[in-house]
């Protein structure tokens, strides 16, 4: 009898059996209206599961943009996870292109080079032509390759009308202290090409304003640019370390080192050259910047669980070769309402502080007839700024336990006055405009 | 039938336990969520599911399944897929134990009984008796198709064996498709959990040490903490139920085949796997092992624990 029982692998068997017996519906079920009868709940492989979102970010004035998110994963049998997440953008509205604004009305060349526009006298100099559509995919598998040992690797695919985003990544986490610390070390490189409509503008080459529909207008543009498209390639390692702290409270730290070449240029920014007496612009210029960024940064994030709420405290400084440092504390609290306001609702307050000092070749504008620098932008993004985020976020659970929830946040950004010298007209111009925007979002998980 | 069916709700820190009687056994459902509506209806389910299974197949019940299967015993009685399905798995059970495991044994109980005395038992069985009754024993002997099942005279079926781990894994069906709440569902110590608690912590489950509730044998008994994140646990083996003849002692599990008992079967076996009612069966076919049944738990590479 042991003999033949050995012959036999009556786990397998069994499994077999159970699935066999547990796989049908059943009538108690079947008449309950909240029950989906067709259950499949024996396999061992779980079923997809879904979070889509949609977000809506608008600054006032300025652009709008609508994103789509769908996040499919699945987990199989060895704990194997896999996560695709497909990304839309558009993007609408208008965007600083960098030049200062003027007493009087100023006309910039579009940067395809096809048509110019006009901006009205005290106008902080927006480009109207921005609308574009945005394609992301990625992809990441994620397994168990030891004990204590996980490893990830994914791919990355981003397109735009102008621009093609490539990456991969891998990670690899050891558990330690029975599992209550992690170590985890990752890479991931990118490779990004730009072939913005009209070509890459010659650093430092002048715009060129004039007719555009005459003979000799497209010969002086292709003047002003050096090629059609150009490269750039980001190398990021991130070294992590999460502990758990007791049974309400764990902390993660992380290191990253990230470094960036190749076309680091926004090819749609100018910076103004001004007389140094009157303040007026004699000339707008394409921007400069060197062509490669050495990035670092840490982060440390601690969650503590109280008896009902949750708190999410994080902080990162980074600091770069540019000269740029940042400080950002981020900050959740999630609220469980209880089952007053919905079935297992909650609020999330939302505050979120960020502060940066500029780049070393940051100028909101040039002086005629000094030496030029090496690199010089006007971008307000890379200018000594401080913003800040408030907003709430509402969840609940609707039918069949899925999670719907809806934010809504508010976001200002204050650039600081760099300190530059202002000479005649600048002085009653505004040349740090404040951004305002908002952001709203729904996202269901099913 | 429906006597006692009552069903209370406490309160935990970070959830509801709902407590229940069925199968001759306190029930225990424990959900981690606050939502006082879903825990109802939850508790409304699922002890409407484990009691619908209770009347469906109990043979104390003169109404089941079953008491209509063993009072007709010798001509066709018709059953539904469930039943089917049930009688379907007691035969591949059956098979894989080689008639160790038959649900037809039950009425080996009628010569044999266990009342855990720890004197000497005046009430033991003769060969005569035992072979008599074998005659009424034998899955064999049994047919059945998806529609209908037939005893041989004189015979009687017995859910007993996978009733309970059936019920659970039923309970836990119930459990995923009505909530993402993690779930733990436990009828009389066989018990099932839908997911790990929040933040991937596991449950926490005490094994009763077969002579916590006697004072006889050893006194070093002490509960069994386990840690369980997913799937199923069930024990066999129940150390109360035994009698003693002439200094030896003999276990309840019988041997389908002899009539007699299983030989050196340890007292009780735990076993953990993904569903209730496939440790239920490996814990029965591990005791049915007798001496043997740690050597044949090992090979199935699954955890369990033995006690003698």
């Amino acid at each position: 009898m042991k003999n033949k029982l050995e012959k036999i692998n009556v786990k397998a068997v069994l499994t077999i059996a159970t699935a066999a017996l547990l796989s049908t519906s059943n009538p108690v079920l079947a008449n309950s209206t909240k029950v989906d009868t067709d259950s499949s709940n024996v396999s061992e492989e779980g079923s997809w599961d879904f979070d889509s979102a949609f977000l809506f970010y608008s600054e006032v004035d300025r652009v709008s943009a609508g994103e789509v998110i769908i996040n499919a994963q699945k987990t199989f049998a060895n704990d194997e996870i896999l996560n695709l997440k497909l990304t839309v953008d558009a993007l609408t509205g208008a965007s600083a292109n960098g030049a200062v604004a003027q007493p009087n009305v100023q006309t910039f060349t579009r940067p395809s080079g096809n048509g110019q526009y006009t901006i009205e006298a005290g106008e902080t100099p927006l480009d109207d032509t921005f609308h574009d559509t945005r394609v992301q995919l990625n992809g990441q598998w994620t397994q168990p390759i030891a004990p204590n040992y996980t490893a990830s690797g994914g791919v990355h695919l981003s397109k735009e009308y102008d621009y093609l985003s490539l990456g991969i990544n891998g990670n690899i986490a050891f558990d330690f202290d029975r599992k209550n610390s992690t170590f985890s070390a990752g890479f991931s490189y990118f490779q990004d090409t730009f072939t913005p409509e009209g070509g890459i503008p010659n650093a430092f080459s002048s715009m060129l304003i004039g007719d555009s529909s005459s003979a000799s207008w497209d010969d002086n543009f292709s003047q002003t640019r050096i090629d059609a498209d150009d490269t750039k390639t980001t190398t990021d390692i991130l070294l992590g370390f999460t502990q758990v702290i007791n049974r309400r409270m764990i902390t993660q730290f992380n290191y990253s080192y990230s470094t960036v070449d190749g076309y680091l240029n926004d090819p749609f920014k100018v910076i103004s050259v001004v007389n140094s007496e009157t303040g007026l612009t004699q000339d707008n210029i394409y921007e400069s910047r060197p062509d490669s960024r050495v990035k670092q940064s840490v982060y440390a994030q601690s969650l503590y669980h109280f008896d009902s709420s949750v708190l999410d405290v994080s902080y990162r400084y980074m600091w770069d070769d540019w000269e740029i440092t940042s400080h950002t504390i981020d900050s959740r609290f999630r609220i469980p309402l209880g089952d007053s306001f919905g079935k297992e609702s909650y609020l999330q307050p939302h505050f979120r502080f960020y502060q940066q000092s500029a780049a070393e070749f940051y100028q909101p504008f040039l002086i005629d007839g000094s030496a030029l620098p090496n690199y010089a932008s006007a971008d307000y993004r890379i200018g000594e700024m401080t913003a800040f985020t408030v907003g709430l976020k509402y969840g609940l659970l609707v039918d069949n336990g899925h999670e719907l929830s809806f934010r809504l946040e508010y976001y200002h950004q204050a650039p600081e006055d760099a300190g530059f010298d202002t000479p005649g007209e600048l002085k009653d111009i505004e040349l740090y405009p404040t951004i305002d925007a908002i952001i709203a979002q729904v996202t269901y998980s099913f | 039938m429906n006597k006692n069916r009552t069903v209370q709700l406490i309160k935990n820190k970070d959830g509801y336990g709902i407590t229940f009687n069925a199968m001759a056994s306190p029930c225990e459902v424990i959900i981690q969520s606050m939502d006082k509506p879903l825990v109802t209806q939850l508790a409304d389910l699922i002890t409407n599911e484990v009691w619908r299974i209770e009347d469906k197949y109990s043979r104390y019940n003169k109404l089941s399944v079953c008491s209509a299967i063993n009072n007709n015993a010798g001509r066709s009685v018709s059953i539904d897929q469930e039943t089917y399905l049930l009688l379907n798995f007691a035969e591949q059970c059956y098979q894989l134990s080689d008639g160790l495991f038959d649900i037809s044994s039950g009425v080996l109980r009628k010569v044999w009984s266990f009342k855990g005395d720890k004197n000497e038992t005046d009430n033991f069985p003769t060969v005569k008796k035992i072979n008599a009754m074998l005659c009424r024993v034998g899955w064999r002997k049994i047919h059945f198709d998806q529609t209908q099942i037939i005893l041989a005279k004189g015979m009687e079926i017995d859910f007993g064996g996978i009733g309970k781990e059936y019920a659970v894994d039923r309970a836990i069906q119930v459990a995923k498709q009505l909530t993402q709440s993690p779930v733990l569902v436990n009828l009389g110590g066989d018990l099932a959990v839908t997911s790990c608690r929040l933040n991937n912590e596991p449950w926490q489950v005490a094994i009763e040490h077969p002579d916590s509730n006697s004072d006889s044998y050893d006194n070093t008994s002490t509960d069994m903490i386990v840690s369980l994140k997913t799937g199923a646990l069930a024990t066999s083996g129940d150390a109360r139920r035994y009698l003693i003849k002439d200094g030896k002692r003999y276990s309840h599990i019988l041997n389908a085949k002899t009539g007699w008992p299983i030989n050196d079967a340890p007292r009780s076996i735990t076993v953990v796997a993904p569903q209730c009612i496939q440790a239920g069966i490996l814990a029965t076919l591990g005791l049915l092992q007798g001496n043997h049944a740690e050597e044949f738990l090992t090979e199935q590479e699954i955890q369990y624990w033995a006690r003698r």
